[in-house]
């Protein structure tokens, strides 16, 4: 006879420290981390989920407009000038995190621009030298923010193009390093390129007078349905809130400006809804082995949903995202907290579920769309298995 | 050319008067259809496959137009543009490689040479092949700017030796072309053969005292079990009809003359009858890159019937049924509307097929669809000439035999090459 042990009793033990350190930051929770340490100072709440809230959570439009200016570029501009690196040493945080603060790049292909920048930078004479130095560079990057998946594929996929060609057989170094900062370049052109390609194949597939649910706010789905705004379909849109960062208020805005008619849903709302719905789209945060997605908290619940009154979800992902991660169920990931914000002081003996983000196996899933084309889910181990092997 | 335009047209009238039966036929016509454009088209000195290409783009957007339900009309002429594009690649890497390694013999003293990126040929070769490939994550990775390298190399191993370059594309010319013609040859031997292939797999699907429904009459599934039968496995078969052309009637007779205890029900009699089989085989039209499977209609109906009962749902198709488009593609013609007489006899019906009536339109409409379709999670196994595959594996056969440039065939209008 088997029942569950209140082992909740025992963990609660371990999760009064963690809520120590979280309601300190409870009170400030649209904080950027800061750009001067190394080191992440609070690793248990993820920087990667705080940065979306900051960037795509819910502003006034006047702070827009403020934080718009201090950014003051076009995302295509060039990096800031490297005259001010001369005094003291390349730190491939600063170079990520300037790179990081423009809401509309990617956080991966940040990170491949600073890892490139690293290459450009860099004073190793040798071959070796400069391996040493670029795999340095890259597990800093990926241990400042550890829950971030998007950013430790893309610093893995960056390692293996840039050193994984036979062009380091050269004997001239200089000729082999800018061989090397080519390749980089093209790579972070990709990357970058990869939400237009994903656009042009997804927008395919929705058709005139769809219904389409899409969950918070994803770069890549917006994409997708300006290219679709664009080719004169006509389609509406449902766009649950996403609580806590409330960021699919920000997609309905942007749904408003392109003319698409947009209905906005809270998130309990999506299966009262889901039989007028014709599809759903959602991004990922990271895609694993098994072809399932790492995503924002809910979309696992809306997969379940759809998969239940037979809806297809299409998942869009840009190639840089496949991970060599195999969760087994939700909890078997490296925890991702957010801190929520209530709108009332709760009692500090109520425990809040913080965590940012869920797995939704694949089995949910009908089609991915990447750079590499429309796949099934169970092409994502295939591919994974052919470049790593 | 005025002759191959002549062949083009007769068959174009044929496919819109749907005068071929069988995606087979039409497959196969397609085939020949296509290697007699290509040994009539005259190429240019340069960029012979360019040119070919877009003859058959030409050619291939005229025969699908005439036919969109046809899918393997599209799908061979995607095959054959596949073809040309391999056949080129490899013919310029091996000229490529050959440059390469006289130039490396002809200038050992000369350093300057050397620190051109003479790649080996193996390596040139690989950079080749992966711009032919699908992009998956290894292709993104490999040495595209290589292939950059690979005229520079070429340009500058030709100032030294201009004539026997000369030579070598005249050669080459015709070599391409020659090569072309073989792999199309090869295609049509396939095509024709598709059944051979799937019937030798028979033995190892169809076990002793099993039973196996099928539905209307498909050629593939017939050569299987008879295959099956020669090998001596005594096995039972369930044939529904398949209204409204009762082509079952006819599957029925030929198994029986081949010694096969056969049952035959209605299509509505397959709820009723499934859980006493132990598999179903089922022929397809064709077969969707997602897996989906376009088939007679009826069978969307065997396929839910299958799944209620966890009885295995085999597909048999020849490669040439596998077609690289997406279902919802609004290219794709998921369905024909086939004549109502087969259904109704104009005489007995001709009161309530009154045109005269009220509004214009009579009150009773006839609809005869000729396809289903089937998502890819109803079916269990694919088997094609290449061996039996899961249902998800279907972009791997679509990889290989098709290239992500000819999804849509379309004559660029400006194309300057």
């Amino acid at each position: 006879m088997w029942w569950r042990s209140a082992s909740f009793i025992l963990d609660k033990g371990l999760n009064d420290e963690v809520q120590d350190e979280s309601e300190s930051l409870r009170v400030s929770p649209s904080n950027t981390s800061m750009a001067d340490t190394l080191q992440n100072p609070n690793p248990k709440i993820s920087a990667y989920y705080q940065t979306r809230a900051a960037h795509h959570g819910v502003v006034t439009s006047d702070w827009l407009a403020q934080a718009q200016a201090a950014v003051g570029r076009h995302p295509d501009d060039l990096p800031p000038p490297k005259v001010e690196d001369s005094g003291k040493p390349f730190s491939v945080i600063d170079e990520f995190n300037s790179w990081r603060k423009q809401p509309d790049l990617a956080e991966a292909v940040a990170a491949i621009r600073a890892l490139a920048s690293v290459i450009r930078s860099s004073q190793a004479t040798t071959m070796m030298e400069l391996e040493i130095e670029l795999k340095k560079a890259s597990d800093s990057l990926k241990s400042w923010d550890t829950t971030s998946i998007s950013l430790t594929a893309g610093c893995d996929l960056f390692m293996r193009y840039v050193t994984r060609t036979s062009a380091l057989e050269y004997e001239n170094f200089n000729s082999a390093k800018s061989r090397l900062i080519e390749r980089a370049e093209r790579f972070g052109e990709i990357s970058y390129k990869a939400r237009r390609i994903i656009a042009m194949l997804g927008q395919d597939f929705i058709f005139d007078g769809c219904t389409i649910l899409v969950h918070g706010f994803s770069r890549v789905v917006l994409e997708v349905l300006k290219t679709a705004a664009q080719n004169k379909k006509l389609f509406r849109v449902f766009c649950t809130e996403g609580r806590p960062d409330r960021t699919g208020l920000r997609l309905s805005n942007e749904m408003a400006k392109l003319d698409v008619p947009v209905k906005l849903l809270i998130d309990s709302a999506v299966a009262y809804t889901m039989d007028e719905v014709d599809m759903v789209f959602v991004g990922a945060d990271g895609v694993v082995e098994s072809g399932g997605i790492i995503n924002m908290m809910g979309t696992y619940q809306i997969a379940l949903v759809a998969h239940s009154m037979n809806k297809p979800v299409y998942v869009a992902a840009e190639s840089y995202k496949f991970a060599r991660l195999y969760p087994l169920d939700q909890k078997d990931m490296a925890p991702a907290l957010r801190p929520i914000d209530f709108g009332v002081p709760i009692p500090s003996k109520v425990e809040v579920e913080t965590s940012a983000r869920d797995y939704t196996p694949p089995q949910y899933l009908t089609l991915l769309f990447t750079d590499l084309g429309v796949l099934t889910p169970s092409v994502v181990s295939d591919e994974l298995i052919q470049l790593y092997l | 050319m005025p002759d191959v335009q002549a062949l083009v047209n007769e068959f174009i009238i044929k496919l819109k008067k749907r005068k071929v039966e069988g995606s087979q036929a039409t497959a196969r016509m397609t085939a020949e259809l296509l290697r007699s454009v290509i040994s009539q088209q005259r190429v240019p000195y340069n960029n012979q496959a360019g040119a070919l290409i877009d003859a058959i783009k030409a050619v291939g957007e005229q025969l699908i137009a005439a036919n969109p339900v046809e899918l393997a009309v599209g799908n061979i002429v995607r095959r054959v543009l596949h073809i040309i594009r391999e056949e080129d690649l490899s013919l310029a890497t091996a000229a490529v490689a050959g440059l390469n390694l006289s130039a490396v013999s002809d200038d050992e003293d000369d350093g300057e040479r050397e620190d051109h990126p003479v790649l080996s040929a193996a390596a040139v070769a690989a950079a080749a092949r992966s711009t032919l490939r699908p992009p998956s994550l290894q292709t993104l990775l490999e040495d595209m700017p290589d292939s950059a390298a690979v005229p520079q190399s070429s340009s500058s191993g030709g100032d030294s030796e201009g004539k026997s370059k000369s030579a070598d594309k005249s050669s080459r010319s015709r070599k391409l072309k020659h090569d072309i013609i073989e792999a199309v040859n090869e295609l049509i031997q396939d095509i024709a053969t598709c059944h051979e292939q799937i019937s030798e797999q028979a033995v190892e699907h169809i076990h002793q005292n099993e039973v196996i429904l099928t539905l209307g009459r498909s050629r593939t599934v017939m050569e299987f079990l008879c295959a099956a039968k020669e090998k001596k496995r005594s096995f039972r078969v369930f044939v529904a009809e398949g209204a409204p052309r009762y082509q079952g009637h006819v599957l029925a007779k030929e198994l029986v003359a081949r010694g096969l205890q056969t049952t035959l029900i209605t299509d509505s009699a397959v709820f009723a009858m499934i859980s006493r089989v132990n598999m179903v085989i089922v022929g397809a039209h064709a077969v969707m890159a997602n897996g989906g499977v376009i088939a007679p209609v009826g069978l969307n109906m065997v396929a839910l019937a299958a799944q209620r009962h966890a009885v295995p749902f085999v597909v048999l198709a020849g490669t040439h049924k596998l077609c690289p488009l997406y279902p919802h593609n609004p290219e794709v013609l998921l369905n024909e509307l086939k004549s109502p007489s087969e259904l109704l006899d104009f005489g007995e019906f001709s009161d309530c097929m009154d045109f005269g009536s009220g509004n214009g339109s009579p009150l009773l409409h006839v609809v005869n669809p000729a396809f289903d379709y089937v998502p890819p999670k109803l079916v269990s196994l694919f088997i094609t000439d290449t061996g039996g595959h899961n249902p998800s594996y279907m972009y791997r056969l679509i990889a290989d035999y098709y290239s992500a440039d000819d999804l849509v065939v379309q004559r660029r209008p400006a194309s300057g090459n």
